[in-house]
């Protein structure tokens, strides 16, 4: 077997053509479209407006004014928002209570409420935050307003408006683009279920073709023979998706692309380790698919880009260091947004070196194969 | 009658004995309803460790320290004099967040001069990030308006003037659903909706693959126009079963928030169910070999989670995955089911998701029709020697 097997798989097989050449830069493309507004826009509002008047409709337009807001209606009872508020047609209500333009005018601080919709909980989050902002500005304005009324001086008034002026930054994030904050760690995920399912094809696609040989050294050359082309091909898939981060995201790596290259590397080793060891124990394609969906496709969620992984109780804390995707990630971040000194660096190689640990074992333990 | 009566047990009988199927029905529908809402058992994030950077070493500025290591938000874990320093900790990721009192601040405070509380959170974590700058900012705006409110009265402003100076308007935020803002009643309510959808495409479009497999090597076999119905009855059936314990017992255990009449929720799955398995059914003609259904559902499910417009609102998604979506009947599922269960929406004010359920019935079911008729039976990847 002078050349490598994996490249005849790669050509009879069309489905692991399409789950290796194809699907991997187009699922990347696939969720830079679906976040490719960065952060949401003209996010809906209902307003019920008890007092309606000049204070109110200026405040109504600096909502709609705002990037992240579109008011969608205006409502002149509770009821009517909430309906629209429980169907999804709008994302929050705010009510302008009555008596809101004298009490601006008194100086009473009148209490505008918000009602967000929690259950889409990032779309809640932005819509609200988004209300902060535009009723900030809007207040801002009104204080001066009030203050210059007072026969407040303006440059006094113009200087107790701002008198603490919170900054905040987001870091290695600086404009605070969900697509670049959810894209960079979603396509490593989708990367790492296409790779599982291709492995597990291809070393079906062995089994199938001729029977493994019986020595330890001659399967596990066997099984390099099948898997290596395929393995370059999905490092170089994981290069071309962090090429699309950077071209479509602004994504620079903070730290040396060396050890992204290297994390890729050993993440494809890893999780073709892991592929031979669930075929070695569930030699039935469907059986090792279920599996692979079981141990991979919920990888995302225990990565903890969203919910934080010390915040997580030990058994998901465990069940997400099982996956080499949660190591991987651990070094995007480490390098590409901190750029994290090699102490930080070392522990999510060597973790992702651990999984090849089991591949002796799995390699001896594959069905002998051969057509049935 | 007799002959329906065979049929019927002819196919419960495939499917028991598909142990692929099983392992799916079984194994996985129990599973997922575990692991899936694993990493989320705490709800909420706890408190994040922050750095401070104070350089101002004033009375103000110690309160400020103690105000922010109060919030339930963060904690403070190291006191810093130079914000290089604090950079390091983000780095290394001992901290996640970064406040930075400026030199004087207590003085300019006191004299109305203008100055800068800045916060920093570390973005590339996106609920930590929420959580630090919420913390910061709570701490940081509630204590200078009191101590501008204080310095007001000292000048001797008029009392009743001094809200609405400091605080033109006030904005009182309050989730309208979902109050906690827990990430479990959050992900739990609708990925079950898919973990449904998608076990379900698997089960019943692998049994249809096989199913076609066994009618290609010449096997007796029950006609289609009796073994079709009877399966999608079948399915239909015990995933309604599935979907009392998913909503009913699970959601109950997890605590999430429950509006739905019973009655109302189960005709809505029953009709989400009938769309889910026509397009499991579709799905088992459409592929050419027996994994193929695994393989779609495997490769389908982040792409669908992310359009479904739970975590990206689906206006500000692209319309032609928009569209996309539509076909989907994970989609406007997810959204029926959290409208009428979770945000107590009425089943007549659900029209839109229902109109599109029922047009994907009708189009996976005519798609079925066609490809019933045409398709040749797959191939399967490898079958084991040990099992004939």
């Amino acid at each position: 077997m002078a050349l490598p097997d994996g490249g005849q798989a790669l050509r009879e097989d069309s489905w692991l053509r399409l789950l290796s050449l194809w699907l991997p830069p187009l699922a990347t493309l696939l969720f830079l479209a679906i976040f490719a507004q960065g952060a949401p826009r003209d996010l809906p509002l209902a307003v019920v407006n008890l007092d309606p008047g000049g204070a109110s409709r200026a405040l109504i337009r600096a909502l709609d004014a705002s990037p992240g807001l579109a008011v969608h209606r205006e409502y002149r009872s509770l009821a009517g928002a909430r309906v629209a508020l429980r169907r999804g047609e709008v994302l929050a209500t705010l009510v302008i209570p009555e008596d809101f333009a004298a009490h601006l005018r008194q100086g009473r601080s009148p209490r505008l409420a918000a009602f967000e919709n929690t259950q889409y909980l990032l779309a809640g989050k932005f819509i609200g935050s988004a209300l902060v902002d535009a009723v900030g500005d809007y207040g801002a304005r009104a204080g001066a307003a009030l203050r210059l009324a007072h026969g407040d001086p303006a440059p006094r008034v113009a200087l107790a408006v701002k008198a603490v002026r919170p900054q905040v930054v987001s870091l290695f994030n600086p404009a605070m683009s969900y697509a670049r904050f959810l894209v960079t760690a979603i396509a490593p995920a989708m990367w790492q279920v296409l790779l599982v399912v291709a492995t597990v094809l291809a070393v079906f696609w062995r089994l199938r073709r001729a029977p493994l040989p019986a020595g330890n050294g001659a399967r596990l050359k066997a099984m390099t023979s099948t898997l290596a082309p395929l393995g370059l091909v999905f490092w170089l898939q994981g290069l071309l998706m962090l090429a699309l981060f950077a071209v479509f995201l602004e994504w620079q790596p903070a730290g040396g692309w060396g050890w992204l290259l290297l994390g890729l590397a050993l993440t494809v080793l890893a999780v073709q380790a892991m592929a031979v060891l669930i075929v070695a124990l569930m030699p039935e394609p469907l059986h090792a698919l279920s599996a692979c969906a079981a141990y991979l496709a919920p990888a995302f969620a225990f990565m903890g880009i969203t919910f934080p992984r010390a915040d997580m109780n030990t058994l998901a804390w465990w069940w997400g260091a099982l996956m080499p995707s949660t190591h991987y990630m651990e070094l995007q971040v480490a390098v590409a947004d901190h750029a994290a000194p090699f102490a930080t660096l070392w522990p999510p190689l060597v973790a992702l070196l651990l999984f090849l640990a089991p591949l002796p074992l799995s390699v001896r333990a594959l069905p002998g194969g051969g057509a049935s | 009658m007799s002959r329906l009566a065979r049929a019927w047990g002819q196919e419960w009988r495939y499917l028991y004995r598909d142990s692929a199927v099983m392992m799916v029905l079984l194994g996985g529908v129990l599973f997922y309803a575990f692991l899936y809402p694993l990493p989320y058992r705490h709800n909420v994030p706890g408190e994040q460790p922050v750095v401070v950077v104070n350089r101002d070493h004033s009375a103000l500025a110690r309160e400020l320290t103690r105000r922010v290591e109060a919030t339930p938000e963060v904690r403070v874990v190291a006191r810093l004099d130079d914000e290089d320093q604090a950079r390091e900790w983000i780095a290394e990721g001992r901290a996640h967040g970064l406040l930075v009192i400026p030199a004087h601040f207590q003085r300019d405070l006191m004299l109305g001069r203008p100055t800068t509380l800045s916060y920093a959170g570390d973005a590339s974590y996106f609920l930590i990030y929420s959580r630090v700058v919420e913390g910061l900012l709570t701490a940081g705006t509630t204590l200078s308006l009191e101590t501008q409110a204080r310095r007001a009265l000292m000048q001797g402003r008029e009392m009743t003037r001094i809200p609405g100076e400091l605080q033109p308007v006030r904005l009182v935020r309050e989730g309208a659903f979902n109050p906690l803002e827990g990430y479990i009643d959050y992900v739990v309510p609708a990925v079950f909706v898919l973990i449904l959808h998608q076990t379900l495409l698997i089960a019943a479009g692998c049994l249809t693959a096989r199913d076609r497999w066994r009618r290609g090597q010449g096997e007796a076999a029950v006609p289609l126009r009796l073994a079709l119905p009877l399966r999608l009855l079948n399915f239909v059936a015990i995933y309604l079963l599935f979907a009392m314990l998913y909503f009913g017992v699970f959601f109950q255990y997890y605590q999430v928030p429950r509006h739905a009449d019973p009655i109302a929720l189960l005709a809505l799955a029953t009709l989400f169910l009938t769309a889910t398995g026509l397009c499991a059914l579709a799905l088992g003609y459409a592929v050419n070999r027996l994994e193929g259904p695994t393989l779609v559902v495997l490769v389908s499910s982040l792409p669908i989670v992310f359009c479904a417009g739970f975590v990206w609102p689906s206006q500000s998604l692209p319309t032609a995955l928009r569209w996309l979506a539509d076909l989907v009947p994970a989609t406007p599922g997810i959204q029926a089911f959290l409208k009428l269960n979770q945000m107590g929406a009425a089943p007549h004010e659900l029209a839109p998701e229902l109109t599109l359920m029922l047009a994907q019935c009708l189009g996976y079911g005519l798609l079925l029709l066609l490809l019933a008729r045409h398709r040749r039976p797959p191939q399967p990847l490898w079958v084991p020697p040990h099992r004939d």
